[in-house]
């Protein structure tokens, strides 16, 4: 080929390709007279409905994604293992809690067309690239765990229009832990700690926020790598100041060298250290040793009695399929984001000659849609922007190192509120 | 300074040249000034200098131990061995399965001394057979050959090697039980430190001694240095190469070994992703001390892990700069590129054969 011919066919190339690109949000799609402004998926007699799943289910963080696929599980036993009467096939990814993993994982969820829907991911750092990967390829996502205020955030952009998610939103989180406390109790001199992450930086910016509404002193800001694990030169910046209450909402592996590593520091012997539910499991427990005990995390109430109406069954269902009680504290979060996607399919789901199809923007439409849902967390109802989450702060106190006395309740044992 | 005021030498000074000078010229201003700016605030006391300054040996007495690793086959085999980082996984993730119930049943409190040489023995076999394997399945099918085939096989290996651990022991987390004597406060004045920061930083100087002594003074050692010199006249002399290379791969395996069960006594947590970052660093301060160089390694080490410690606070607070402990490893890293452009052979330079 000449050189002009090429660059001719490149250009045209390009510009068709563009042309494409623009077009994507607003395509439609028509398969056998069944109509949709997205696409639609087309299952036959006897096959089944493919749902894609991206958890983080391998190193430290491994308990927040299990915890969240095994709810999912559970709740797919309890629809008979059947959506709209086809036998169900998740696509079960890892993210491994990080960007190039949720992207990585949406784009084999992605690749493959017959996937309805995505559940999932479990940390906002996977979630955030993974969501407009799944959208451009048509396919909605209810998120079980990732909480980043940016993910329903007013200018979040196109790539999330089809994001919605089951936990509440971190906007909610970091003004509570600030008003606890401030207002409760009592603290005045505060440091952060985040690990750069979305999740963790936007919730300890949001804390920070609240408190120079109340009128306290944000005394060190600081940040550690998620691969950091020599955290006693941060720790040692961070005595000099004298902090009342370290804030840090990192996960399990920093979270729990830090515990381990302030016992070296001369000057934090009084200092509270609070972190967040993304550190909450046995790993904790295993990682940090003794040093968790004292440990503070605040999270939505997560006590059998502060969950739904159902939940009681669901934990021991979920003991009984798993062998073991829930590990981490979001099981609920992946039976209900299940739930609400089975409800949302069935309600669009069009039977024709025996085939089911499901047009892709009514069923997200219908998962926005979502009002009332009597969920495993509560009641749910989505706002327009996604939040689907029922939100009841709480702090919890680690009083053991003992794994098997991990239970949300009893080891952390809930030290506010009081009484719901 | 003669040759700056010759004509000649400013006409051969290329754009390459001035940029590398104004680099140099900004990172000591940044320095300096941020130094002074930390020091006038005096945010800090003396006794947290000094813990900052204990933090870094001791992780420099690890990255050490894992670098002995790569400059030792460097040395013999003019290859780096990107697996070595998961090597020292291996060894600490493995005796973890010792460390554990020791410390459970109270043996490793009661008899530490012995304790710690099963537990560190078993760290060190588990490292050797694993580097010897590297070395003969990855490494010695390429050993003639001229290609970047070895370092892509040294890259497979080590992702092989974790996710085989991962796929042995599983995902999670493993703490390493605590000992009572290595938290135990030392002090000297008014400076306290835990017992496990010398005991970290003697080990690793020992370990560095030790496997100087061998390379120097044993007939081993004087055939390792003839290796490495030169190959092929080496066994043309009678030495027996193949003999010599798995001697440098268990050395080098024992010292990972050592600073694995070293590195999970510190920081407790072993997981099979745990060798990546500080293989990294330890490779990075094997190039900084001049890799093939024993004592270079050690060297390099000691203030990577010096720098980044205290390189944060010292060059950043005073600049008001924000949670600077993020930029650690910019800091570290920028100082390693720094020595590199003064001194582009490293701190101390040349190889094992040249030393000798």
């Amino acid at each position: 080929m000449k050189r002009s011919t090429l660059l001719k066919s490149i250009a045209a190339a390009a510009v068709v390709g563009a042309g494409a690109l623009a077009a994507a949000p607003a395509m439609s799609a028509e398969v056998d007279g069944v109509m949709d402004d997205l696409r639609v998926v087309k299952i036959r007699a006897g096959e089944p409905i493919t749902i894609g799943v991206y958890e983080v289910l391998s190193g430290p963080d491994t308990a927040l994604g299990l915890d969240q696929w095994r709810g999912i599980q559970v709740a797919a036993s309890d629809a008979g293992d059947k959506v709209a009467g086809h036998a169900i096939r998740f696509l079960t990814e890892d993210t491994g809690c990080n960007a190039e993993g949720g992207q990585t994982a949406a784009t084999k969820i992605a690749a493959n067309t017959q996937t309805v829907i995505a559940l999932g991911g479990s940390c906002s750092s996977a979630t955030t690239p993974a969501a407009p990967i799944l959208w451009k390829a048509g396919i909605p996502n209810i998120s079980t765990s990732a909480s980043s205020p940016a993910l329903t955030a007013p200018d979040r952009g196109p790539g999330y229009d089809g994001f919605v998610r089951v936990i509440y939103n971190d906007n909610w989180a970091g003004k509570e832990v600030g008003d606890w406390a401030v207002n409760v109790m009592g603290f005045k001199r505060f440091a952060t700690i985040h690990d750069g992450s979305p999740y963790a930086e936007k919730l300890v910016r949001v804390f920070q926020k609240r408190l120079v509404e109340l009128g306290a002193e944000l005394v060190s800001d600081e940040a550690v790598s998620p691969t950091d694990v020599d955290m006693r030169p941060v720790l040692t910046k961070i005595a000099t100041s004298k902090p009342d209450l370290i804030y840090s909402p990192t996960f399990v592996a920093a979270t729990a060298y830090m515990l381990r590593q302030k016992t070296e520091i001369a000057g934090l012997e009084k200092t509270m250290f609070v972190g967040s539910d993304a550190s909450f499991g046995a790993q904790l427990l295993e990682a940090a040793g003794k040093d968790v005990v004292g440990y503070k995390i605040t999270t939505t109430a997560q006590e059998v009695e502060a969950q739904g109406e159902g939940y009681p069954a669901m934990r021991e269902k979920y003991k009984e399929m798993f062998g073991e009680y829930p590990i981490q504290g979001f099981h609920g979060n992946g039976y209900d984001a299940f739930m609400m996607a089975k409800n949302a399919i069935e309600k669009v789901a069009v039977v024709k000659d025996g085939a089911t199809y499901i047009p892709i923007a009514a069923l997200t439409a219908a998962v926005k849609a979502t009002k009332d849902h009597n969920g495993m967390t509560g009641m749910l109802t989505c706002d327009q922007y996604g939040d689907c989450a029922v939100y009841k702060f709480a702090v919890y106190e680690f009083n053991s190192d003992d794994k098997s006395t991990l239970e949300m309740g009893k080891n952390p044992k809930r030290i506010y509120p009081e009484k719901f | 300074m003669q040759k700056y005021f010759d004509i000649e030498f400013w006409r051969r000074v290329t754009y390459v040249d001035v940029t590398l000078w104004l680099m140099r010229a900004a990172v000591i201003i940044v320095v300096v000034w941020g130094t002074i700016g930390t020091l006038i605030d005096g945010r800090y006391s003396n006794e947290q200098w000094f813990d900052f300054v204990m933090f870094g040996l001791t992780m420099g007495g690890i990255y050490a131990l894992v670098a002995l690793g790569y400059t030792m086959v460097y040395g013999i085999l003019r290859l780096i061995n990107f697996a070595h980082g998961d090597i020292f996984m291996t060894g600490a993730f493995t005796a973890y399965f010792v460390a554990s119930p020791l410390g459970k049943s109270g043996f490793l409190e009661e008899n530490l001394l012995i304790s710690m040489i099963i537990i560190c023995l078993t760290a060190m076999v588990t490292c050797v057979i694993i580097a010897l394997t590297v070395e003969r399945i990855c490494y010695r099918p390429f050993r003639s050959v001229r290609s970047f085939a070895p370092l892509i096989c040294a890259i497979g290996a080590s992702f092989f090697i974790q996710h085989s651990f991962r796929g042995m022991y599983g995902s999670s987390v493993r703490a390493y039980p605590d000992v009572e004597f290595f938290d135990k406060l030392l002090s000297i004045g008014s400076f306290d430190f835990p017992m496990i920061q010398p005991v970290v930083i003697l080990a690793a100087l020992g370990s560095m001694t030790g496997l100087y002594l061998i390379v120097m003074k044993t007939r081993m050692g004087t055939a390792m240095r003839a290796t490495s010199e030169d190959r092929d006249t080496a066994s043309l002399m009678g030495i027996d190469v193949n003999r010599v290379i798995i001697f440098t791969f268990v050395l080098g395996g024992s010292m990972a070994g050592i600073g694995g069960v070293l590195y999970a006594f510190v920081f407790k947590q072993v997981y099979f992703f745990m060798g990546f970052f500080p293989g990294i660093k330890a490779f990075s301060a094997a190039v900084l001390g001049g890799i093939g160089n024993i004592p270079g390694a050690m060297l390099g080490g000691f203030f990577l892990g010096t720098v980044e410690s205290v390189g944060p606070a010292l060059f950043l607070d005073g600049l008001g700069i924000v949670a600077p402990y993020q930029l650690r490893d910019l800091i570290a890293f920028t100082m390693l590129v720094m020595v590199l452009i003064f001194r582009p052979q490293g701190l101390l330079g040349e190889r094992v054969s040249q030393r000798a």
